[in-house]
């Protein structure tokens, strides 16, 4: 079912070279012209058309009266009008020999009346051309790794590995913040609006085959072609993790049923069954998509569900081990070799029982590389979650007990967090085993930023690294499940 | 929710009796009660000997889609005057028009599963798995695949179900023959792909006797379409 990249209906969709872009004007204030800005900010590579009935001149671009004049024939039609006049358009467009477009005007069938016969005819022409389109009613697309951001808001982080297709467009776009508080970003993302013609099938098809795109994440309020969405993703699973958050329709507006079986088939209970069947990992919020795209996307994959749990405070590492056991992963206790060679980083203070509490260390690359080693080594357990801790202000602080004061305080501090989480990271990268830690601290604190920017996972509780990685490990489990089954 | 009233239902040919489910699901390879249909009292203390005691005698009708209302069965018959005595007693108390009466073995054993079958727009036939039994609106214990699906699949399911732990070794029962229940959910997907002009299918239950074994003790096929026709008119 794989097919190369360069085949599938959204490649030159999410990767043009040309665009004929209508519904960008000099008026600053229509929605066109915003999506322009966007495309011009984050340094499009490919070149821009803009097509327009007065204007000479688009935001300092040549612009053209009609697409049929274009000097040449675009990759791709980007089309912001008002819903009438753009079955037109997309037949000039048709005519001109383009053969992708994304029409984010709305007023189609997600109106009635009127706007579902314009759709059809949305429909009706792309057939007739061989175009593909994704919209009508959509929000846009962004791929960072082609510079190509056609969306409302600016995309300011770097580009990432998430792969996104959402229903809601909002989902795409307002997350690219909340994204960037995680050093995080998207591989493409890609607003499928009322899925005339392309859909969220189509969009797994070509997320499973980017190379930029290590896991894919879905929006999905209802799957239109069920059972190609099946094989479809069954077809990437094995090869690339995907996790979607479901809203559905309401278990009480049902259909009448006549059996038990319908009426016990309630959308969210179906879902249920058919994310599974399709391996694909079920979340439960928009935050907990992420903490398992974030996790699935920079770890390796768990071989079980063994997890060893370090702390040095006891509270975060109870409730670690706690929701660890509640998601149906194992705490073993720690085998004896592994004591023994623990032994000489663990005061009295401390305990061995898995969740491991050291309590205090004298030396901090003990708790950050030499204890994680001997964990990560030790084959009785398949992951590690750790909990990290270092404010600015207690570096600090420990500095000035030293002596050093000042602006040279606040450098050897941050001198010594490098050093730190350098350690951490290269520590890691031996290792084929998920490495997630877990703190009350965020990208605001060097420590957490630097772990995150050298690649480890670090989620914002213990709560949430322990379900992130319970989810890592259903990934191993759906993958297993689909590499065994004989179909 | 509330299944439809049997009023709703003008025509008897939208479902299948008891005893007609249960061949169409025994053609597919899912085992069935042993059972025969009787037209008199003879014939079913006859069928009753040949059955072997305990017996149940179920009123079978299409147009009783559910059983619930009282007279239409009998269980725990152990002997050829309690058989003939509740004959009488069906035929007395049911008002429809009956296919007959079924004789059928009464299976013993504590537990008790959900399977069926039901339609849906996007996906086609969607094989349901659960704890069966009078809890099963309660708990909602179910699980769904799409049809087609294997045996790994299938194997899923039943390991997805909360109740699982009932299909071990139970209070002396052997643990049950989950090879057969897989083989009862491929077999009810196939169903649903091979006659698309059946809408729904309860197996309730589907009894694990105290071997393991596991046989459908009630059945219910219903027809209709997704695109609608008959069963959309009556809604």
């Amino acid at each position: 079912m794989q097919k190369p990249i360069e085949e599938t209906a959204l490649y030159r969709i999410v990767n043009p070279e040309h665009i004929a872009m209508f519904g960008a004007s000099n008026r600053f204030a229509a929605m066109g012209t915003n999506l322009l800005s966007s495309i011009l900010a984050l340094g499009f590579e490919g070149k821009i058309y803009p097509v327009h009935p007065e204007d000479d001149q688009v935001m300092g671009l040549d612009a053209y009266k009609s697409v049929l004049d274009l000097p040449v024939t675009p990759d791709l039609a980007f089309i912001v009008l008002p819903t009438k006049v753009v079955p037109e358009i997309l037949e000039d467009c048709g005519k001109k020999g383009i053969k992708q477009a994304i029409i984010v005007s709305g007023g189609f069938k997600e109106v009635g009346g009127d706007g579902i016969a314009l759709e059809k005819q949305l429909c009706e022409i792309a057939d007739k051309y061989g175009m593909r389109f994704v919209g009508p009613n959509c929000i846009g697309v962004v791929n960072p790794h082609h510079k190509f951001n056609a969306t409302y808001f600016p995309y300011q982080q770097s580009a990432g590995f998430i792969g996104m297709a959402s229903q809601s467009g909002s989902f795409i776009t307002q997350m690219f913040d909340y994204l960037a508080g995680f050093g995080l970003g998207y591989s493409t993302g890609i607003s499928v609006g009322n899925e005339a013609n392309v859909d969220i099938v189509d969009c797994l098809e070509y997320l499973g085959a980017c190379p930029n795109t290590r896991v894919i994440s879905l929006y999905i309020e209802t799957i239109r072609r069920g059972k190609e969405f099946i094989e479809m993703a069954r077809s990437i699973v094995p090869h690339k993790p995907i996790v979607a958050y479901y809203v559905g329709g309401s278990e009480g507006g049902r259909k009448a049923t006549f059996s038990h079986t319908g009426a016990l088939s309630g959308p969210d209970r179906l879902y249920d069954g058919i994310f599974r069947q399709s391996g694909v990992i079920r979340a439960n919020s928009i935050e907990e998509m992420f903490d398992y795209c974030l996790c699935l996307g920079m770890c390796p994959r768990p071989a079980g569900n063994r997890v060893v749990v370090q702390t040095h405070s006891g509270g975060p590492g109870a409730v670690a081990a706690d929701v660890c056991t509640r998601q149906g992963l194992v705490l073993n206790p720690i085998a004896d070799q592994t004591l023994e060679k623990l032994k000489q980083f663990v005061p009295h203070t401390g305990s061995v029982n898995n969740p491991i509490d050291i309590t205090y260390s004298k030396n901090s690359m003990d708790y950050f590389v030499d204890i994680p080693k001997v964990l990560i080594e030790d084959e009785a357990s398949d992951s590690v979650l750790i909990y990290f801790l270092m404010p600015d202000h207690s570096v600090r602080r420990a500095m000035e007990s030293y002596g050093i004061s000042g602006d040279e305080a606040t450098v050897q501090a941050g001198a010594f967090i490098d050093e730190q989480s350098k350690a951490v990271a290269d520590l890691i990268k031996g290792f084929s085993k998920p490495f997630i830690g877990f703190s009350f601290y965020t990208r605001e604190n060097r420590f957490i930023k630097n772990l995150q920017d050298n690649g480890i996972a670090v989620l914002p509780s213990p709560v949430r690294a322990a379900k992130a990685l319970a989810a890592m490990v259903r990934y191993t489990d759906y993958r297993k499940k689909i590499l065994a089954g004989n179909r | 929710m509330q299944l439809s009233k049997q009023s709703e239902i003008e025509n008897s040919a939208w479902a299948l009796s008891e005893y007609e489910s249960k061949k169409l699901l025994a053609e597919y390879g899912i085992p069935v009660t042993e059972e025969v249909l009787v037209q008199s009292r003879d014939q079913a203390v006859a069928a009753a000997k040949r059955i072997g005691f305990p017996v149940v005698l179920k009123a079978c009708s299409p147009e009783l889609m559910h059983k619930s209302e009282a007279g239409c069965v009998e269980l725990s018959l152990t002997s050829d005057d309690d058989v003939a005595h509740a004959y009488d007693r069906i035929l007395s108390s049911v008002s429809v028009e009956l296919e007959g009466v079924l004789v059928a073995e009464m299976v013993a054993g504590a537990r008790e599963l959900v399977l069926g079958l039901t339609r849906e727009p996007q996906f086609g036939p969607c094989v349901m798995l659960g704890l069966g039994g009078v809890m099963t609106e309660i708990f909602k214990d179910t699980v769904f695949r799409v049809a087609p699906f294997d045996r790994v699949e299938a194997e899923d399911m039943v390991s997805e179900l909360k109740s699982k732990a009932m299909l071990n070794a139970f209070r002396g029962e052997r643990p049950a023959d989950i090879k057969t229940i897989c083989q009862c959910l491929i077999s009810l997907g196939k169903i649903g792909l091979d006659n698309p002009d059946i809408f729904e299918i309860d197996v309730n239950p589907l009894k694990i006797d105290n071997d393991g074994r596991v046989k459908a003790v009630d059945a219910l096929v219903i027809f209709g379409t997704e695109a609608g026709g008959k069963y959309a008119k009556a809604n």
